[in-house]
């Protein structure tokens, strides 16, 4: 058996690390590396509830105005509102309110 | 409408997902012991500079049905009870009930 320097032990470590692609490291250095190996969990993370969010009646009437669908809901609402009004029971206007009056007494 | 608790769950995998490769890339800066120990420090002040819900860690699983956090068996996302309803009901292909 011939004595191998320490050097060229060294310099064979390099080649070795070179050609099968691995990182020569020889403290064992903490570099991070496998952070960035990590694979992404974001889009699985997202993905575990199912999207249920249910669709409203205002989105589809935005997205096809040319149909002139009618929210029925809203209509009656509409409707309802204009009854109210008409028995005067509307939104008092601007400093007609009971705030306003009280501090003016 | 889903529970409070399912909206604010939502949400935050909302922002792991958004906020995962910058983190990430924090994450490798002060895990580089090869760096200088300023870059670091700062890489760390910057990862506590996002919000609680950027973590992976503030993701918990819920129930799909019932919202209830805990007991849930991951397979099938849903809690022990709500599965063993949907088990026995046949909704869940595959399981069976067993005696011995």
């Amino acid at each position: 058996m011939s004595q191998v320097p320490a050097s060229k032990l060294v310099t064979l470590q390099k080649l070795t690390s070179a050609i099968f692609g691995n990182v020569y490291n020889p403290t064992n250095a903490r570099t991070g590396n496998k952070i960035l190996r990590a694979r992404l969990v974001g889009p699985t993370i997202n993905s575990y509830y199912p999207n249920v969010r249910p669709i409203k009646m205002r989105e589809i009437t935005r997205m096809a105005p040319e149909m002139n669908l009618i929210d029925q809901a809203e209509k009656v609402r509409l409707e309802d509102l204009a009854e109210r009004k008409k028995r005067g029971k509307g939104p008092p206007k601007k400093g007609q309110g009971r705030r306003s009056t009280l501090k003016k007494k | 409408m889903p529970r409070a608790r399912v909206i604010r769950d939502i949400k935050a995998r909302a922002t792991v997902a958004s906020a995962e490769v910058v983190r990430q890339a924090f994450r490798y800066l002060t895990h580089n012991t090869e760096l200088p120990a300023k870059v670091r420090a700062q890489a760390q002040l910057q990862l506590n500079a996002f919000p609680r819900a950027a973590r992976p860690t503030a993701i918990h699983n819920r129930c799909l049905e019932t919202g209830r956090g805990r007991g849930v068996l991951r397979a099938f996302r849903l809690c022990r009870f709500q599965f063993r309803i949907k088990a026995l009901e046949g909704e869940l292909p595959g399981v069976k009930k067993s005696t011995w």
